[in-house]
């Protein structure tokens, strides 16, 4: 869906998006700063700065735990499908919140001081080697710079420039990132209140991320490989109208077998964006098209329709005693296949 | 300090390749960059930050190494990061919740020895 | 035969109507739980007590650099006599270069008053306002020193600053480096006792010998920690001067 590269492809979905994204933040914050703290009957007010850390810190947490739930959400419930569509942008707004954080720690805790602030960021804690009382700043830096990472690199460009596989696995640092904040925030602000009310919800944000996590990877787990050249894959039937079947070759290596009617054609099932399932997709005017983005393609060739110039591979295919078998060899990325003919009894 | 001066000069470095790829290299590789410009202030940061990993990338392109194999997903990878991840989170946090002190159950001062 | 299909979105077509109540509900359990949470997050934040600035004060007293400048105060408006005030300078500073060669001198002092239960603090003004010899010296003023024994203390080292009313909270393990960064500059150590030892929850920090303590204590900051160490009485104020290699983590 690229053509010629422009800031952010808005659309009525991502504005929406986008809105509840800073209705959320922003309530977020004018709740902590204004209704949550005074409620908290202090003898003193705390620091306005310190109140600021807390309040942008936390919130930084609690979206960056939501963003972790997405991608696990969705794999196991695809109503959640819309939710992903648009998460760069929830991450993006995520750094910048967990950034405004670090500027208020440097100004405050690191400040005033006849050392530089970043001097004093750096080397006034230097008990690497305990556990309790470890420097949380380090941490808390690699995860904000890790995070810059994501985020500068969340344009479409990178995704064509790197190449999903390698711009996925470049994002796979939102695992060690979270991990990071979660060590952040368990040996920091955990150690020092002594209210389990925020224990209890640190537990609780981990433990789901983690949850959600096991049960995508426990359903990923099931796939086996196929060994054999011809892989058996379903009956004609079994495909509903205008919708596909994903087959593994392998872990690596999925087809989505589209139905259009009467024709059945085969493709990878990885986008060639950001590799989404198409095969979780659909025919929309005659495109198979990418339940993440939106990206679109010709079932019969890969080929993304013009002026777009994106193409996937396509898969050769054979009927045989009713029943589908795809050849395990890949064609070229926008090879032509003729798409196989099968008259459907119940046109579902 | 070592760390700051070294991060200093790998930004210094970044920016540097950042004007050469923003200005030109991106025209040349990717035909939807060509003459699209106004999106391209926006690569800089990213740049910046992952640039030794740009330069690979760029060599690999021109040299027409890139493999046709952008369909294949590293999967495994991210089965596997996955589950140490699974494995990793609620272990920092039992660590924690377990060190965590609890000022009242501090003991209270004990006089070892009387003045001499 | 075929099932009923499931609604698919697009991102840049129209939501269907059959997910539409669903990301409805979605998006509102999302905002509420980020109100939710903001609210349960910072209605519980534990009480830092009463330390905070208290306006301008002046002060005469005798000056005592060892083991870091504090004022044994004769005669003030806003301290009492016989009060042992903790001498800092603007920010992250000890006072200890403008003091030092002012070790049992009769001085005067003007600067911000800090305030946390017995614990006094004062941030001096710079250059010969903030501190200067005193004019009419009263000499009739003792310190007196009293020696009580060895003990075994649990409690928080923090920086005598940011404790008494610097910042709030000026403790804790997510102020750890802020308190060390003190330290490093030189602002006095105070041990926050789990209980008070002769009336006294704080205690000045020295080392065994008596004088200043160095880094080997800032691995040690912020946390609960055992310490043993002689206390001596000097004035209204307790001195703990701990044996360094006694410190471990309280359980």
């Amino acid at each position: 869906m690229s053509v010629k590269y422009i800031p952010v492809q808005w659309n009525a979905n991502k504005w929406k998006y986008d809105a509840a994204l800073i209705v959320a933040v922003v309530a977020y914050i004018l709740i902590y700063m204004e209704v949550g703290t005074p409620a908290a009957g202090l003898e003193r007010p705390l620091d306005n700065l310190i109140l600021r850390m807390r309040a942008f810190g936390t919130c930084a947490f609690w979206m960056l735990t939501f963003i972790l739930c997405i991608g696990p959400l969705a794999r196991l419930d695809k109503r959640f499908l819309p939710i992903l569509y648009n998460r760069r942008h929830f991450g993006v707004l995520t750094t910048a919140v967990a950034f405004s954080h670090a500027v208020f720690v440097v100004s405050w805790y690191f400040s005033f001081s006849p050392t530089d602030s970043y001097v004093a960021l750096l080397t006034s804690n230097l008990s690497f080697g305990q556990v309790l009382g470890f420097p949380i700043e380090a941490l808390g830096i690699l995860a904000l710079f890790l995070l810059a990472i994501l985020a500068a690199t969340s344009h479409d460009f990178w995704l064509a420039f790197l190449s999903a596989p390698v711009w996925k696995s470049l994002h796979l640092l939102i695992y060690p990132t979270y991990a990071l904040v979660v060590a952040h925030v368990a040996l920091g602000y955990l150690q020092n209140s002594e209210n389990q009310t925020f224990a209890f919800l640190l537990v609780g944000a981990g433990l789901t991320v983690a949850g959600l996590h096991f049960l995508a990877w426990d359903k990923e787990r099931r796939v086996v490989a196929a060994t054999t050249d011809w892989v058996e894959a379903c009956r004609p039937e079994d495909i509903q109208d205008k919708r596909a079947v994903i087959v593994a070759l392998s872990k690596e290596e999925r087809v989505a077998i589209f139905r259009s009617g009467n024709s059945f054609s085969a493709v990878s099932n990885t986008c060639a964006h950001q590799g989404g399932p198409l095969g979780e997709g659909k025919i929309v005017y005659g495109h198979v098209t990418c339940p993440w983005h939106g990206f679109s393609y010709k079932a019969c060739n890969g080929r993304s329709p013009a002026p777009f110039t994106e193409m996937i591979p396509t898969y050769n295919m054979k009927l045989d005693d009713g029943v589908l078998y795809i050849d395990r060899q890949a064609n070229q990325p926008g090879t032509d296949v003729e798409p196989v003919i099968y008259e459907v009894a119940d046109n579902g | 300090m070592t760390l700051i001066m070294i991060a200093t000069w790998y930004l210094y470095a970044g920016a540097a390749v950042a004007v050469w790829f923003v200005l030109y290299a991106i025209g040349r590789l990717d035909e939807n960059a060509e003459s699209a410009w106004i999106f391209r202030p926006l690569l800089v940061p990213g740049v910046l930050l992952i640039w030794p990993l740009i330069l690979w990338r760029c060599t690999v392109l021109w040299r027409g190494e890139d493999k046709l194999d952008r369909h294949r997903m590293p999967r495994k990878k991210q089965d596997r990061a996955a589950i140490v991840f699974v494995f990793a989170i609620p272990l920092i946090l039992i660590l924690a919740i377990g060190l965590r002190q609890d000022p009242s159950d501090l003991a209270g001062p004990i006089q070892l020895e009387a003045p001499k | 035969m075929a099932k009923p299909q499931e609604p698919f979105f697009v991102g840049w077509g129209k939501v269907p109507k059959a997910l539409k109540t669903f990301l409805a509900l979605s998006t509102a359990s999302f905002v509420i739980s980020f109100a939710v949470a903001a609210f349960a997050i910072s209605a519980t934040q534990t009480d830092t007590g009463s330390g905070a600035f208290m306006g301008q004060a002046n002060a005469v007293g005798i000056m005592k650099v060892d083991p870091y400048p504090v004022l044994h105060v004769i005669e003030s408006d806003k301290f009492e006599k016989g009060d042992v005030v903790l001498l800092s300078g603007g920010g992250k500073r000890g006072v200890f270069n403008r003091a030092k060669n002012l070790d049992g001198e009769i001085v005067q002092l003007a600067g911000l008053r800090m305030e946390r239960g017995d614990l006094d603090g004062l941030q001096l003004r710079g250059g010969m306002r903030g501190l200067s010899v005193a004019e009419n010296p009263d000499p009739e003023f003792e310190i007196e020193v009293e020696p009580l024994g060895r003990w075994k203390l649990a409690g928080e080292i923090c920086d005598g600053k940011c404790l008494t009313g610097a910042m709030r909270p000026g403790n804790g393990l997510a102020h750890k480096a802020c308190a060390n960064l003190c330290l490093i500059g030189d602002v006095p150590p105070i041990f926050v006792s789990s209980g008070p030892v002769e009336g006294h929850e704080f205690l000045l920090m020295a080392g065994a010998d008596g004088k200043r303590l160095g880094d080997e204590i800032l691995d040690f900051t912020a946390t609960y920690v055992e310490i043993e160490g002689e206390i001596e009485r000097r004035g209204g104020m307790l001195v703990f001067k701990i044996d360094t290699d006694t410190i471990r983590l309280a359980k």
